[in-house]
């Protein structure tokens, strides 16, 4: 059958929303792929390694990336945003390209810009550990590898311009609302990590040593803001005792969410292993309720970690985390629940196991595309045992964590699911008689 | 021969590779060897400028051999082919030295040795880069149809999307009902009862694109990606499709027998319906008990019983195979007391014991004695999460969680305590690993409930022993609150795991896939890619690749679905022809090549006394080229001048 008169809509362009971007795309569809950032890779750009099998994140992220851009099927819309959608025989879509300052065609991503930007930002992708400049790539292996003008902080010192080789600096870009029309749209909007600021007795945000999951995940990276060197925040200096702890914004009814999520407990493991590797004989604690080592090869995983790593894995409550003044330690109050003892604890650095919630701008969207949310705010499947990524209204697909938290391979097989039922969705008319939603 | 103009990029892979091994002095010495015309390094050469540096080196300087040397081929030769292929140049031009797996991380404290380590493995790439040859490509034809190979709520619903997709599929089912394990169910977790979720899957077998072929075993699996055949045998019924159900056959039956899908709590006929839900709605004669008598013939009004019905052959040939042949509920083998009590059950006995359709009609009673029970213990974990450890009570066999069962547990705990609030229920765990969207609420209701948790830890696992006056208890120690507990009870569930089915390994030479250590079937990538297999056009879904619960089956079911799927909408495969070739002037037609190739791929022709290569069969594994006594058979791309050049270019002069 000839697909490729039938256009998809996959928004977000995280690993789940590439996943279904190429699974249709190589079953012939056209593919609207659109991200607002101004490069894909989501949440899994930004991971070190990846639990249990501590698989380079960027080495294992890359191939389906460059896939992605080389994909003839695929219309890869970065930087770019759904600004409205209305549903007729089809959906029609309206799509808004920020102008990036950069014209895409032109820039050869050599960075000859970036070295004579004046202006320092703190990097987002670095969880605003390092800086980057006005103007930019998010990291590395971005795609695509254009540069795009921070245009909120930049001096139009026309430095860029003037050394851009290719002249792709344009300072006059306007937006640019394109529209389209689809079959069936898959959301891949992924999630947001839990603030921890919310949780005002960690400290975070007050205690320079008080890190979260994914800021960890950036210090212990090669890539990272100091090249994989561990180091505390205040001082630099190496952590000799580190502290994980649990379940921070998940299961947890004073930050509003009761519900586990999922990827923490193997996270903070993973984690806990990595910073062994980094900083041999350092003390690690994870105070924890329950460990869910749940997936294929995580029990093994987690079981290594405390018999072959010596992370120690402590099942206790902690109610307080107070800050020596002068040497910037971290002092845990914890009720351990084995041995019923009020302990407390002195540590280096203390990593916060955030978990994962809805993206911030989640209502938006909800109201864009008229879809419905569960209790839990995540995107409400229309059915959960039979196909948790049917959404509520017919011909829209949910996929990742936008559906809910979850780990990279339960993210990839969900993707692979939405993409099945889009496909079925958008090719319904060809063979009549057989739908079911 | 053109002479060969090598260019060569090491890649940092951030500091995983350059932080161990000195890739500027690596290159420098690169740069020397003979036939190289460039050596660069690049911080990840799998990015999107690493391989814009390749494509315009192969433009610019005229390169026609490319190599990188990185992590394992694994990941990365086909984007890197891709490149070569972008450029213009035969993707097979390509050779890889893995000084990632293989240098800096394998030698991560000896940075000087492992620099020149990468340096070798580099030389002896080049020396077998310099002999590569061009390989061609062919492109075959798809059928369109599908093999799906196991009925449970995996199988169904891969075979009924590609259905919806308009592609014919083959549904194979060795039991003469479907549904696997959702149909002993009595609810899911989150409440649904199992039944009806069973009801409106089976409701799509109905489409006439799916042909179900039920208690049918694939007997032989030949051919390759796109062109698959099966041979499948069907086993008679001795019931057809004019059975209504009447059940007067069962009444007449003679021959009584415990009923297996009830775990032996009742007894059915020789003849009999599986499940009171089961589909295809048809009895079915169990022919090993069966003695022939004849009375269910005589009585049915139908006319739907024939006891001569023969097995039925049937030859099938399809493109795509998805295998859902799902789990099997671990066995205990005496621990805690099964098997030496009756009422020390399994999870799945109390499955059928709750299901409405269960040998006691929904109504909780203990095997032994017909009483509903006061005291009911779950014990968790068994069969799961065992290291090993010197207590012998807990075999050191699956180490693995087992996914499904502290939310499936909760859900029965809950179930029994709200219904007989008066009954006392224990709930002995390790850790409670309710992780699924919902779930934790009802791990907060069964706490609000009254249900009594009480935490243990491996080495010191609960016991089951019967007191001197017949009473069943169960000693545990409470690892929170270190007391020791012995409590009487009348029921003890046992939460079984669950473990890769123990005819694994028949389905898994059939189809050439593999295991994971685990014992289930294995992806192709643990993280990117749990859908595939290492055998084109096979894919795997459901319980049969890991323990999981039926929301996270379906998902992978209908995952492996879109990856059959992309094939069989293109309707083509490209194969790349790595495979052997017979030098026609030596051969001397001995023959030895034919018998030990797995795959049948090479055949004698007798008239020209020489064997011949059925290249779209072979798959390039060498057994052939190890056997000929001559070398007159050569696998492409690893011809053993090409192999030897490396070995002499690692053995000192
Ligand atoms: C600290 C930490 C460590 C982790 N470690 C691991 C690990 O080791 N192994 C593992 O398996 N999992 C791990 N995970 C989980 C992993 O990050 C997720 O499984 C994965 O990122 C989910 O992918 P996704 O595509 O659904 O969502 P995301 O990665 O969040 O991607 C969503 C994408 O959609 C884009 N987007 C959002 N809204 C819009 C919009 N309105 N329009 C257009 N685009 C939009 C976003 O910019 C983003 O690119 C970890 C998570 C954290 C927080
Ligand atoms: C006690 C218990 C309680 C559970 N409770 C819940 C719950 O509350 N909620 C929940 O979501 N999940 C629950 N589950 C899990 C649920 O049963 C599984 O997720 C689901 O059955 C997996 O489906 P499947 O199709 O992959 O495998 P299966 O159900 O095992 O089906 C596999 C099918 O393939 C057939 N087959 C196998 N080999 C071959 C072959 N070689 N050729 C042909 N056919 C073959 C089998 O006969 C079977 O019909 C429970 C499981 C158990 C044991
Ligand atoms: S014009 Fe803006 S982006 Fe360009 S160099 Fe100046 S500050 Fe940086
Ligand atoms: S995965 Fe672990 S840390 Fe995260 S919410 Fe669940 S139990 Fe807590
Ligand atoms: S899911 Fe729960 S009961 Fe099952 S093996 Fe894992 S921890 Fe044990």
């Amino acid at each position: 059958m000839d697909l490729r008169k039938k256009n998809v809509l996959v928004i977000g362009g995280g690993v789940c929303g590439i996943q279904s971007s190429l699974d249709l795309a190589d079953m012939g569809f056209n593919v609207y792929l659109v991200e607002k950032e101004p490069s894909i890779g989501g949440h899994m750009a930004q991971l070190d390694k990846t639990f249990p099998t501590l698989d380079c994140s960027a080495c294992i992220l890359t191939p389906k990336m460059v896939d992605v851009a080389r994909h003839p099927n695929i219309n890869l819309l970065t930087y770019s945003e759904i600004t409205n959608i209305s549903k007729g025989d089809r959906f029609n879509v309206t799509i808004l390209r920020k102008p990036r300052y950069v014209e895409e065609e032109k820039c050869t991503g050599c960075g000859i810009c970036t070295e004579h930007c004046p202006i320092e930002v703190a990097s987002e992708f670095e969880m605003k550990l390092s800086t980057r400049k006005a103007i930019y790539v998010p990291f590395p292996q971005a795609i695509p590898l254009v540069f795009t003008i921070d245009k909120e902080h930049c001096i139009t010192c026309g430095l860029c311009e003037k050394m851009c080789e290719a002249g792709a600096i344009n300072y006059d870009q306007k937006p640019i609302n394109m529209s389209v029309k689809v079959e069936s749209i898959i959301v891949a909007t992924g999630f947001n990590s839990f603030d921890a600021r919310k949780s005002g007795e960690y400290g975070y945000g007050r205690y320079d040593n008080v890190v979260t999951g994914l800021e960890f995940e950036r210090l212990l990276s090669a890539g990272g803001p100091f090249g994989g060197h561990l180091a505390r925040l205040s001082d630099g200096k190496i952590p000799k005792r580190i502290a994980f702890i649990q379940c921070v914004g998940s299961r947890d009814e004073k930050s509003g969410n009761l519900n586990c999520s999922r990827v923490c407990c193997m996270y903070s493991t993973k984690q806990a292993v990595l910073a062994k590797e980094h900083v041999p004989g350092v003390d690690i604690q994870i105070f924890y309720s329950d460990i869910r080592a749940f997936g294929k090869g995580f029990e093994e995983f987690y079981r290594r970690s405390e018999n072959e790593f010596g992370v120690k894995f402590i099942r206790g409550f902690v109610s307080e985390i107070l800050e020596d003044p002068d040497t910037k330690n971290l002092l845990l109050r914890v009720e351990d629940t084995e041995t019923e003892e009020l302990i407390d604890r002195e540590f280096d650095i203390v990593v916060l196991s955030t978990g994962l919630w809805p993206r911030n701008d989640i209502e938006l969207m909800e109201k864009t595309l008229n879809i419905s949310r569960s209790n839990d705010g995540f995107f409400a499947p229309a059915e959960l045992q039979l196909s948790s990524v049917i959404a509520t209204t017919s011909g829209i697909y949910i996929a990742g964590a936008a559906e809910g938290p979850k780990d990279i391979p339960d993210s990839i097989s969900q993707a692979s699911a939405a993409a099945m039922k889009a496909s079925i969705s958008s090719v319904r008319t060809h063979i009549g008689g057989i739908t079911d939603d | 021969m053109i002479k060969p103009r090598v260019g060569v990029y090491v890649c940092h892979c951030g500091t995983n590779i350059a932080g161990v091994v000195n890739v500027e002095d690596v290159t420098k010495y690169v740069e020397k060897l003979p036939n190289v015309v460039t050596a660069k390094h690049y911080v990840y050469m799998c990015s999107q400028p690493g391989q814009v540096l390749i494509k315009n080196d192969i433009k610019e300087l005229n390169l026609n051999r490319i190599i990188v040397a990185s992590c394992s081929p694994r990941m990365h030769e086909p984007t890197y082919q891709t490149a070569l292929e972008e450029a213009g140049i035969n993707p097979f031009f390509f050779e890889m030295a893995n000084i990632r797996e293989h240098v800096s991380w394998a030698h991560i404290n000896e940075p000087e040795r492992a620099t020149e380590k990468a340096k070798d493995l580099i030389r002896m790439a080049i020396a077998r880069a310099c002999l590569l040859e061009p390989i061609s490509k062919m492109e075959v034809n798809v059928t369109e149809k599908a093999l799906v190979l196991g009925a449970g709520v995996a199988g169904i619903t891969a075979a009924y999307d590609l259905a919806q997709m308009g592609f014919e599929v083959y549904l194979v089912e060795k039991e003469s009902h479907v549904g696997g394990h959702l149909a002993l169910l009595n609810q899911l977790s989150r409440s649904r009862d199992a039944s009806e979720i069973l009801t409106s899957l089976t409701q799509k077998l109905s489409t006439p694109k799916i042909k179900l072929l039920n208690n049918s075993e694939v007997v032989e699996f030949t051919g390759y990606v796109g062109n698959f055949k099966a041979k499948i045998v069907q086993k008679p019924r001795y019931v057809n499709a004019k059975c209504d159900l009447c059940g007067k056959c069962e009444d007449v039956c003679p021959i009584n027998l415990p009923n297996r899908l009830n775990f032996g709590l009742n007894q059915r006929k020789a003849i009999h319906l599986p499940l009171p839900n089961s589909y295809p709605p048809i009895y079915v004669v169990d022919k090993e008990n069966c003695n022939g008598c004849g009375n269910c013939l005589k009585i049915c009004e139908n006319g739907a019983i024939n006891l001569n019905d023969k097995p039925l052959e049937i030859d099938v040939d399809v493109g795509m195979v998805i295998v859902t042949t799902g789990f099997e509920p671990y066995k205990p083998d005496g621990e805690f007391g099964y098997g030496k009590y009756k009422d020390v059950i399994t999870q799945l006995t109390l499955e059928r014991i709750l299901s409405k359709n269960g040998p006691s009609k929904g109504e909780l009673v203990t095997p032994s004695n017909g009483k509903s029970p006061k005291n009911i213990a779950f014990i968790m974990c068994v069969g799961s999460r065992q290291e090993s450890c010197d207590n012998q009570t807990i075999k050191p066999i699956n180490a693995y969680c087992s996914r499904y069962c502290c939310s499936s547990t909760l859900k029965n705990a809950l179930l029994i305590k709200q219904n007989s609030p008066e009954s006392n229920v224990y709930v002995i765990y390790r850790d409670i690993r309710t992780f699924e969207r919902g779930n934790e609420e009802l791990y907060r209701s069964c706490r609000a409930s009254g249900i009594t948790f009480i935490r243990f830890k491996q080495d010191v696992p609960p016991t089951v022993e019967k007191t001197s006056n017949n009473q069943l208890t169960v000693n545990v120690k409470d690892y929170l609150f270190k007391v020791n507990m012995e409590i009487n009870v009348d029921l003890v569930v046992l939460v079984e795991g669950m473990v890769s089915r123990n005819d694994t390994d028949d389905v898994r030479f059939k189809f050439s896939i593999t295991r994971s250590e685990d014992g289930f079937f294995q992806e192709a990538h643990a993280k990117m890619n749990p859908l595939n297999t290492f055998a084109e056009g096979i894919f795997i879904g459901g319980a049969c690749q890991g323990p999981k619960d039926v929301e996270d089956t379906v998902l992978q079911a209908s995952g492996a679905a879109a990856k059959a799927a992309i094939f069989l909408c293109r309707g083509k495969v490209v194969l790349d022809l790595v495979t052997a070739t017979v030098d026609e002037e030596r051969c001397t037609g001995c023959a030895k090549c034919v018998n030990v190739c797995p795959y049948k791929a090479i055949e004698l022709d007798e008239t020209k006394e020489l064997v011949q290569v059925i290249e779209v069969k072979c798959k390039g594994c060498g057994s052939c080229s190890s056997t000929c006594p001559i070398g007159a058979v050569q696998v492409r791309h690893y011809r053993d001048k090409q192999i030897l050049a490396m070995v002499e270019n690692i053995l000192p002069s």
